[in-house]
């Protein structure tokens, strides 16, 4: 199977001496067509392993190749060939739905005899095709990132980076974009990169998974694997047990000082 | 053929800029330059043969040697400051995000930025180039003379906004990604302005026109000021007005200035393209988190000035809250340094006490609102964690008005103070009189502004946008103090001392009824 995405000891770090990991010596491939799931507790390195694939920030150590592209030397190729849903990324509030599509498009040299169609399609396709004059300053969060979905698909790029693609959807909005997730993997063929740390969305839509943990990727597999790996019975369990987390006797331990129960 | 990525980033940008005429955008350009033309036509000629011979006069004068460079150095600055005020006033570091993503060069992004927001300051260029050919145009200046004078406008101008625009980039990669770098550059947005302010002043007030009028120190400014660009077309246009129709007699000085100031338009423009690079990046610059320090004797004294227990905490919260964002820090000392400007550069001419205080009394209203005038830091989320707990937005109020006092009254006592002891006529007596008035007027209008606030809160956390709500109450504010002041001291005729009681009383009375008013209104936000 073809590897669209290969890290070699791929490395961020800041601080004097890079005291601070961000990401540390991962190494991971991801196949075509694959729906691959990084996850990590808060500051993991999900996002900057996203940022540095996508030639956002410069690595400090090590390799990366996204689509066979090298990510230090062949920059404006790997951009071209993938799509990006940031975790904070900033919209043009200033413009309507239907001018910062058109910008994005423009942005990523979609030909202006299929942009139009295109913008109208996946505003349909969001429900948003009504609203496509209002000002993105009117929309809610969720719109927001439907939007910012739909601004990461309008060059139809064969690789996805979803950081938290469902974060802040409803329930009806999550499943759609659960379900459009998986109609691209199926249906078209996309390779498809999920950061998340909502366990249930990982589950239900990636083939594989990566644990990373400060910096290091500490689990590699499906989630069948690793939870054989750890030798718990859910993704959740594997997940504390690789990472870390609160025991239960610790939990009500505030309640027992004085006076905290008044 | 694709659209090149700079027309695509400044036709964006370019669009930003007018949403809010969104309805009349496909006939905005017409219309502007179909106003320009009448404007260069007919208005700016118009308006310049009112003065003319003033005008003229002052061309061929000693003043405007070192005038015209003063006047092109601070519409010079104001370009540069401009980009980089608005940036540091809003900055996103999420839409750079967007660029890094995309197959875009950083040097397409900065020059779509520029040429974005250019044809609006193209606007402002064309007002002061216009003006400036209808005032040259009577003394009979030739066709090449306006051309040119008309391109040193373009030039200057066009060369600070660009290094304004990169500049602001830089600023914007330094300092928009951490909360504590937009909370600096929303700080410095701010006082950017006042040496702008204090050069005006010192044209307005501070006898700088005369001390231009003696040939040895307009010489020496004329000195300072030919070292920089923007004064290279004010000295060529200057030989104009003194040589109309011949440009060969200033052939040399033309040629080597206008040649320079050429060089430096192209020498920016290529070197903020190389700076391009470094003006587009997420990467964090800081990694050293602020931390808070364990309570000191100010901050104890705080609390016990709030009675102690759950009040006195919330006071010490509400004042953390407010001393730990730079952006208030910034706003009181833009108040105090204008303060100081007026009674520097207008103050000079005070003979008794009572006219030292009178810029305090116009001034204080515009301190008290922006000491308490933004009591929505945080957005409606700080409000409802208020309106959740008991008596939640009484308490918040309460502490809110009395962390306005603390701050705003010991600055207006302090400036009170300072004005008076500089006057020879103050006695003890008068001094303690006025500084206790003062103190009382501070305090009424720190209790008006916030009642305003309150009226109107402003739960943006866009700097433009809260600056907006803070001039317009500055404005009710200090239209109170002047209305009653001239009623008082000018239609009544009630002598100083009076004025300033009645002041006291009036603002007092309203500051409690906007206070009242304003807390309803406050509580019943959803």
């Amino acid at each position: 199977m073809k590897i669209l995405i290969r890290t070699d000891r791929l490395s961020k770090y800041y601080g004097k001496g890079g005291e601070i990991k961000a990401v540390d010596e991962l190494g991971l491939e991801v196949y075509e067509g694959e729906t691959f799931g990084l996850l990590g507790p808060n500051g993991a390195g999900k996002t900057t392993t996203v940022r540095l694939l996508n030639c956002i920030i410069k690595p400090t150590g090590g390799t990366a190749t996204v689509n066979g592209y090298d990510v230090l030397k062949e920059e404006t190729d790997v951009k071209r060939v993938t799509g990006l849903l940031a975790e904070s990324p900033g919209l043009y509030e200033k413009l309507s739905a239907h001018e910062f599509l058109e910008f994005m498009g423009a942005l990523y040299d979609v030909p202006g005899d299929i942009l139009p169609e295109r913008i109208d399609d996946l505003l349909k396709l969001f429900g948003l095709y009504d609203r496509c004059d209002y000002l993105l300053e009117g929309y809610s969060r969720g719109m927001k990132q439907k939007i910012l979905i739909a601004a990461a698909l309008i060059h139809d790029p064969p690789i996805l980076f979803l950081d938290e693609p469902t974060s802040m959807l409803d329930p009806r909005a999550a499943l759609m974009v659960k379900d459009l997730i998986k109609g691209l993997a199926d249906k078209a063929g996309k390779t498809i990169f999920i950061c998340s740390h909502i366990l249930p969305v990982v589950e239900e839509l990636c083939d594989r998974i990566g644990i990373i943990n400060q910096g290091r990727l500490i689990a590699l597999g499906t989630i069948d694997e690793i939870i054989t790996q750890t030798k718990t019975k859910t993704l959740e369990k594997a997940f504390i047990a690789l990472t870390g987390g609160v025991e239960d006797k610790e939990l009500l331990a505030w309640r027992e000082q004085k006076g905290a129960g008044a | 053929m694709p659209v090149p990525k700079w027309l695509v980033v400044a036709r964006n940008e370019y669009r930003i800029r007018i949403n809010s005429i969104r309805t009349i955008r496909p006939y905005f350009p017409y219309l502007v330059i179909a106003l320009l033309a009448v404007y260069v036509a007919f208005i700016a000629p118009a308006v310049v043969s009112l003065f003319i011979d003033d005008l003229l006069a002052f061309f061929l004068s000693q003043v405007a040697l070192a005038m015209v460079p003063i006047i092109m150095f601070i519409i010079f600055f104001y370009f540069i400051i401009l980009p980089i005020t608005y940036t540091l006033q809003g900055m996103q570091a999420g839409q750079v995000e967007i660029f890094l993503a995309a197959p875009i060069k950083p040097s397409d992004v900065l020059l779509g930025e520029f040429l974005g927001v250019m044809p609006f300051y193209a606007i402002a260029i064309t007002v002061m180039a216009g003006f400036f050919t209808a005032a040259l145009n009577p003394l009979g200046l030739d066709m090449l003379q306006i051309a040119i004078t008309v391109i040193i406008f373009v030039a200057t101008f066009l060369s600070a906004l660009w290094i304004g625009t990169v500049i602001a980039a830089l600023v914007r990669t330094k300092f928009a990604k951490s909360a504590r770098g937009r909370d600096v550059g929303r700080a410095l947005s701010l006082v950017l302005a006042l040496p702008m302010i204090a050069v005006m002043y010192a044209i307005m007030g501070g006898g700088l026109l005369e001390a231009l009028a003696d040939p040895g120190t307009s010489g020496m400014v004329r000195a300072i000021l030919s070292l920089l660009p923007s004064s290279w077309g004010a000295e060529v246009i200057v030989n104009f007005a003194s040589n109309p129709g011949n440009i060969g007699a200033v052939g040399f000085e033309t040629l080597t200035r206008f040649g320079g100031l050429v060089a430096f338009f192209v020498a920016v423009l290529w070197l903020g393209t190389k700076a391009a690079n470094r003006a587009y990046s997420i990467e964090p610059t800081t990694f050293t988190a602020s931390r808070a320090k364990p309570d000191g004797f100010f901050y104890r004294t705080v609390r016990y000035l709030g009675g102690g227990g759950s009040f006195g905490t919330l006071l010490v919260s509400v004042f953390k809250d407010y001393g730990r964002r730079l952006e208030n820090l910034s706003r009181i000392a833009y108040i105090v340094g204008l303060i100081a400007m007026v009674n520097i550069f207008f103050g000079g001419g005070f003979d008794d006490p009572e006219a030292a205080l009178l810029m305090g009394l116009f001034l204080f209203p515009f301190l008290a609102v922006l000491v308490v005038g933004q009591v929505t830091a945080g957005g409606k989320e700080s409000l409802f964690i208020y309106k959740k707990t008991p008596f939640g937005v009484g308490r918040f109020v309460k502490a809110r008005l009395l962390q306005g006092w603390l701050v705003a009254v010991p600055i207006g006592v302090a400036i009170t103070v300072v004005s008076m002891i500089s006057i020879p006529q103050t006695t003890l007596i008068s001094l303690l009189t006025y500084t206790g008035f003062m103190a009382l007027i501070v305090a009424a209008n720190v209790t008006l502004a916030l009642g305003l606030s309150l009226l109107n809160p402003e739960f943006s956390e866009n700097t433009r946008t809260q600056m907006f709500g803070l001039i317009v109450n500055a404005q009710v504010a200090m239209f109170v103090s002047l209305g009653i002041f001239i009623g008082s001291l000018i239609v009544l005729d009630l002598g100083f001392l009076n004025t300033v009681l009645l002041q006291t009383v009036v603002i007092w009375l309203l500051g409690i009824v906007f206070l009242y008013l304003g807390k309803r209104r406050f509580s019943r936000i959803e």
